[in-house]
């Protein structure tokens, strides 16, 4: 009796679990690779890729780049600005440090379409390019991640390492680039990591303030699941905007793995 | 060598001195200052009648008054969804984090499929949802029910589709941020508490659970305001009327009678004011279980 709980304990709660984690994106890979799937039938009548010769000719790609370059200038801003207040959370810098932790952790309450929609008034009236727009108002959404990914980074780095790098002869900017920021560099990384999805994942600011202009992937994946009724070609705008981010996760886990072992042996 | 010692000793080897911070939090301040305060200021503006498209700025409040009705049933719908959701990724994730933390391989796995959730876009997650749920989806296909039983789960009178791919993805979140915060102290405290006598359940209840409150209650918090603010999900998989806030406010702000803008900026105005009630709600609790820490 007590192993059988046990063996449920061990075994079938992990297995629903994975189930839950695992199951809702099933639809997406299957219709990827459907070229005919009518109901009531349980699998695909045929395979094929018409959804990605289809979703090309969408301009997926282009989308997808564009989408990219808005990660990436997110990443650009959101990053060292993190990094920087980040620094002065972890090592204790500020005499006062309620306010900005606030004011840094503000975004995460706000809605983003809230924000759009008043700086979509603002920047009509001033001119300011869209994209420029999109990109500071999801750098400041990714600000409260970068913040304090970079918060927990610093309170787990001993400033004594950057003194003792300056006692030794560097200057403090010396000992920022080649003792402190090497030993954050993981911390670096993911924070840039959830900046650049920040903005590689928008849907709500790019529509409102790009008006439909700016065409990332997750635009093209918006009109496509809104009302084209082609569930292949909706699936596999979805799988090839969430692969670029999963192979990079999967490098990023390697590389901290070898690192560890590299610094154990 | 001895100089090098006493003059390393000589210094402050702790953390450096306090000042000079107030540099280094100032432009993320100032950026997230900027953008939010322009925006919000011209959202209430807006609201107010002071800032139209066309014609000339009167105060007026006809923006809020002339909803009443949609504002609060768009209030509820987004109340409705974003509570169930929350209390979902909690509890899914507090699950995902318990077997991550007391099993070896399993939970690494599981860690590293939770991580592999989180980068997936909100927008894929309910594409997804929508093709599992909807009466001509995966799950009616592979149970084999008629397309007549299934239940409205996509589009219906409770947002079923919308809550479980919010719930989905935010217990991904939750997982992850539980097991980020207790993970280092939790193992050794569990075996001081095996060896003290403490049977599995009571590992859980009194070990975990108050280890894991302060993260759990922080992320559902931040799960919570995300529900409340999130339009495409909603969008996708939710029913035409009433629509949750972020949903009617886009359909307003989008409607070709520019006398809408005021409605939409009004509703945008009630989204983020019981975002921030929320929040400000939940401070005394989090501060309780020191969660600012």
């Amino acid at each position: 009796m007590r192993r059988t709980a046990r063996r449920v304990h061990h075994t079938v709660v992990p297995a629903l679990v994975l189930f839950w984690l695992l199951v809702p994106l099933s639809p997406l890979v299957l219709w990827a690779v459907a070229s005919r799937w009518s109901g009531p039938a349980r699998l695909p009548q045929d395979l094929g890729l018409h959804g990605w010769q289809e979703a090309l000719d969408a301009g997926v790609l282009t989308a997808l780049v564009r989408s990219g370059l808005l990660g990436l200038a997110v990443a650009l801003i959101a990053t060292p600005l993190g990094a920087l207040a980040g620094r002065a959370f972890g090592w204790r810098l500020l005499r006062r440090p309620a306010l900005p932790s606030i004011v840094l952790l503000a975004p995460v309450v706000l809605a983003p379409f809230a924000v759009a929609m008043g700086l979509d008034v603002v920047i009509l009236r001033l001119g300011v390019p869209g994209e420029v727009a999109v990109v500071l108002v999801l750098s400041v959404f990714a600000l409260p991640y970068t913040t304090f990914t970079m918060r927990a980074t610093y309170l787990a780095l001993d400033p004594a390492l950057e003194e003792q790098a300056r006692v030794l002869g560097a200057s403090s900017r010396q000992a920022r680039r080649r003792v402190t920021l090497p030993a954050a560099t993981t911390g670096l990384v993911t924070a840039a990591g959830l900046a650049f999805l920040v903005g590689w994942s928008d849907y709500a600011v790019t529509l409102l303030i790009g008006g439909g202009q700016i065409v990332t992937a997750p635009m093209l994946i918006g009109s496509s699941a809104g009302g084209s009724g082609n569930d292949s070609l909706t699936s596999t705008l979805a799988v090839s905007a969430s692969l670029p981010p999963l192979v990079a996760l999967g490098v990023f886990t390697v590389a901290a793995s070898s690192r560890r072992t590299a610094s154990y042996s | 060598m001895s100089a090098l010692s006493s003059r390393l000793s000589s210094l402050d080897v702790g953390y450096p001195a306090s000042g000079g911070g107030a540099r280094l939090v100032a432009p993320a301040m100032l950026l997230v200052v900027a953008v939010t305060g322009t925006a919000l200021a011209a959202v209430i503006a807006t609201s107010l009648g002071l800032l139209p498209l066309v014609g000339r700025p009167r105060l007026s409040a006809t923006g809020f008054t002339s909803l009443t009705g949609d504002l609060r049933r768009a209030t509820q719908e987004s109340l409705v969804t974003a509570v169930g959701a929350t209390l979902l990724a909690a509890a899914m994730g507090m699950m995902i984090a318990t077997i991550a933390l007391h099993t070896g391989r399993a939970g690494r796995l599981l860690i590293g499929v939770s991580a592999a959730v989180l980068t997936v876009p909100h927008l894929v997650g309910a594409t997804a949802a929508g093709l599992l749920l909807s009466d001509v989806g995966l799950a009616q296909r592979w149970l084999g029910v008629p397309v007549t039983a299934w239940p409205e789960l996509v589009g219906g009178r409770w947002p079923w589709a919308t809550g479980f791919e919010l719930a989905w993805k935010e217990s991904a979140f939750v997982a992850l941020v539980v097991v980020a915060s207790v993970g280092g102290r939790y193992p050794q405290l569990r075996e001081v508490a095996a060896v003290l006598g403490a049977r599995q359940r009571s590992q859980w209840r009194r070990v975990l659970l108050p280890l894991a409150a302060p993260a759990l209650a922080s992320s559902s918090l931040i799960a919570f305001v995300y529900a409340l603010g999130s339009y495409e999900v909603a969008r996708l998989l939710g029913r035409a009327f009433p629509e949750p806030l972020p949903v009617m406010a886009y359909r307003l702000f989008t409607d070709i009678d520019v006398a809408s803008r005021p409605q939409a900026a009004a509703t945008a105005v009630v989204a983020t004011g019981l975002a921030l009630v929320a929040a400000l709600g939940a401070l005394p609790l989090l501060r309780r279980l020191g969660a600012e820490r």
